[in-house]
């Protein structure tokens, strides 16, 4: 990326990709002392080119590299992807399919907003005790996943025409018992966290986005919710088993870096709720229908939109009557969350101590970004 | 005649070799190099039960223990690489003075009415202050000679951070001062015979408190080598020995302030009398003291995260600056009233 030039007295810190918090991507921050002007994300260091893997790929192929976007929320992109693949095929997943499909995503979404407001307490400056609770407390959802995939992450379980197996035995009752426990663990989070006085002087009143602003800059997932936006695909456009669970859309109306922490807590409680509806409620049947090993899709366009952890996932597919799909788009919510980060420095006072607290409370996902 | 000789050969020598005790065992090099090890190997094992941890487990035996020397060694055998940019001399010789400068302000610090290394006065507490007064400068040279984007915004938050914590400290120390009507840390100690000034001077105890964490850069304070933003801040670009420097000069000089809060607010060495002989007793309260002290402050960095140098600049100019001045006239009151 060739860099826009800076004016005098204003130093430009190149945050990453080799510090302790960025993560994949570089960050430049023009600073005047501590005051950041300008932010400028320079993304694309992970790039693995996964829209051209997929022209390479026949439909059922697809599903490997397509879960390689955004690891701690594979279930959820491998939905969107095989939504997509179902509609080009013409064939409806059996009902109890539907059901396990939702627990399964919900129990990544609760995995990838703990790991996310793990990290926003970390960059605080929090001694990383809060983040090292919630990377334990995701062992018991990975356990539940193990038990029910055989593995712990990018377990490509949902496939085209269902899912993998059915739920094992006594599956419910493990997960009633991960649920309770959970809840009470959420109790102890927001004592340490949202009540911390510290903390709450960190997060209140940073980064505000406004709800006009979330909208015309396009943001997505919890960074909308938080500014107040009510919009949910599951609620909108009921995939899954979304259109038969009960569950609320979380949001919040002051639009800063706590009130994005938590919509993502609130999201949690429902998604723990829903997680408790699927093992109760789950109605009998098959799993999965008979598909051809080598499908051939119609010719098309075909179009798909998820809610993943971190916002609305498109995939957006053309098909000419090969093997392989002719294109995949793929409009991923982190890069879309990155841009309205981008025009945060101009839309609020930003100092660089709030760099990192700011974008741990957007929450990308690098991979999922460069793709 | 003849048994009365060594003895006498052997207090002499013991009276002489007193300065050096001091030196080399209380208040001088063992006893701070101890504390430095035993407080840091404390501090990861105490902070490794809050995040579910166990901490240090291999190195001497299951507890840990000798895991803080195995790092110093491997930190002395590290090679030192000088940033091309550097200045180089101010870039070596700043972390090697720095842990000197509080080291020798614990000089100052009486550990008995006679066990006292540098004997200042009447001009101790004022020495204390100028002498500690030196710390943030070097801090500045050391992120200026880096020549580093990072370690230059962490030396202006130095700055920044000592400005605003150290006045407030002068006043409460003052305060103290006139309440025992005397500058002379041994006297202030002695005053302290009767009652602690941790309960006539309250606000200035809290205040002394909140600036001793300010002063040793601990969270909540660690602005200047905020790690998630500035990497290391000022000590970015230290490596293998001198970046093992700044980490010990960081607990030498909690270890001074510690040691400060105790002479002014909880009396100092005094003590009941436990070991029979008052210098032992007086030593041993002193510890004690600085035993209990220490978890707390190790404790409040689990629980709190980091304040935002506006905020911090918020707290120090318009709440402990204002509060300590109060401090100064309940003080002033007090002493007129001659309730003290």
């Amino acid at each position: 990326m060739s860099e826009p030039q800076i004016e005098p007295e204003i130093i430009r810190i190149s945050w990453g990709p080799q510090h302790p918090m960025s993560g994949q991507t570089r960050i430049l921050i023009d600073v005047d002392g501590e005051v950041v002007h300008r932010l400028i994300a320079d993304l694309g260091f992970t790039h693995r080119g996964i829209e051209k893997i997929l022209e390479n790929r026949t439909l059922l192929q697809g599903l490997i590299p397509i879960e390689r976007m955004a690891m701690v929320d594979t279930a959820n992109i491998g939905l969107g992807y095989v939504l997509a693949v179902e509609e080009a095929l013409g064939i409806e997943p059996p009902e109890r399919a539907n059901w396990i499909r939702s627990m399964i995503c919900e129990i990544c979404r609760i995995n990838s907003h703990l790991y996310a407001f793990g990290l926003q307490v970390e960059s605080t400056g929090y001694f990383p005790a809060v983040f090292l609770w919630t990377t334990v407390d995701r062992e018991v959802l990975l356990d539940l996943l193990e038990r029910l995939t055989g593995a712990r992450w990018s377990y490509n379980f949902i496939i085209p025409g269902g899912v993998m197996n059915d739920l094992p035995e006594g599956f419910q009752d493990k997960v009633r018992e991960a649920v309770n426990y959970l809840r009470g663990r959420f109790r102890q989070y927001w004592e340490a966290m949202v009540e911390n006085a510290v903390f709450e002087m960190r997060c209140v009143g940073v980064a505000v986005l406004r709800k006009e602003d979330a909208i015309r800059l396009g943001a997505t997932g919890p960074v909308l919710r938080g500014s107040g936006v009510d919009m949910d695909v599951r609620k909108d456009e009921p995939y899954a088993a979304y259109g038969d669970l009960d569950f609320k859309v979380i949001t919040q109306p002051d639009g800063d870096a706590m009130a994005r922490l938590k919509v993502r807590f609130h999201e949690i409680e429902q998604s723990l709720n829903i997680i408790e509806q699927v093992a109760n409620e789950i109605p009998g049947g098959p799993v999965r229908v008979k598909i051809p090993l080598f499908p051939r899709p119609k010719p098309g366009e075909f179009l798909s939109r998820v809610e993943t952890a971190r916002g609305e996932l498109g995939i957006h597919m053309f098909t000419d009557g090969g093997m392989n799909p002719y294109r995949v788009k793929i409009n991923s919510p982190s890069l879309r969350n990155m841009y309205v980060f981008e025009r945060l420095a101009e839309l609020n006072r930003i100092l660089v101590a709030d760099i990192p607290v700011v974008i741990n409370s957007i929450d990308p996902w690098y991979l999922d970004c460069d793709r | 005649m003849i048994l009365e000789a060594p003895s006498l050969l052997m207090k002499s020598v013991l009276f002489n070799l007193k300065p050096l005790t001091q030196i080399i065992v209380i208040p001088g090099l063992a006893f701070i190099l101890l504390f430095a090890i035993i407080v840091v190997w404390f501090e990861r094992k105490l902070l490794a039960r809050a995040m579910l941890r166990v901490g240090p487990y291999y190195c001497g035996g299951r507890s840990g223990v000798l895991q803080l020397i195995a790092d110093f060694l491997k930190l002395f055998l590290k090679e030192i690489v000088i940033p091309q940019d550097a200045h180089r001399v101010l870039f070596v010789s700043t972390p090697i003075i720095l842990p000197t400068i509080p080291a020798l302000a614990i000089t100052l610090i009486p550990f008995d009415l006679d066990w006292v290394l540098f004997r200042a006065g009447g001009l101790s507490l004022p020495m204390f202050f100028a002498i500690a007064g030196f710390s943030p400068l070097i801090p500045v040279f050391a992120g200026w000679a880096a020549n580093n984007k990072y370690t230059i915004i962490g030396s202006l938050r130095t700055a920044f951070l000592y400005i605003s914590a150290e006045i407030p400290l002068v006043i409460c120390a003052s305060a103290v001062a006139i309440m025992a009507g005397s500058f002379d840390l041994g006297r202030i100690v002695e005053s302290q015979s009767t009652i602690w000034f941790a309960i006539p001077q309250f606000i200035g105890f809290i205040i002394f408190f909140l600036g001793l964490i300010i002063e040793a850069e601990r969270t909540p304070f660690d602005i200047p080598t905020a790690e998630v933003e500035l990497v290391l801040g000022w000590r970015t670009e230290f490596s293998g020995i001198l970046f093992g420097f700044t980490m010990m000069a960081e607990y030498v000089s909690f270890l001074a302030w510690a040691l400060l809060f105790i002479t002014l607010y909880l009396g100092g060495y005094n003590g009941p009398n436990i070991l029979g002989l008052p210098l032992y007793s007086h030593i041993f309260w002193m510890l004690f003291k600085l035993a209990v002290l220490v978890p707390i402050v190790i404790l409040i960095r689990g629980v709190f995260p980091r304040l935002r140098m506006d905020q911090l600049l918020r707290l120090g100019w318009y709440y402990l600056m204002p509060l300590s001045i109060l401090n100064l006239f309940i003080t002033l009151a007090l002493k007129l009233g001659g309730i003290f």
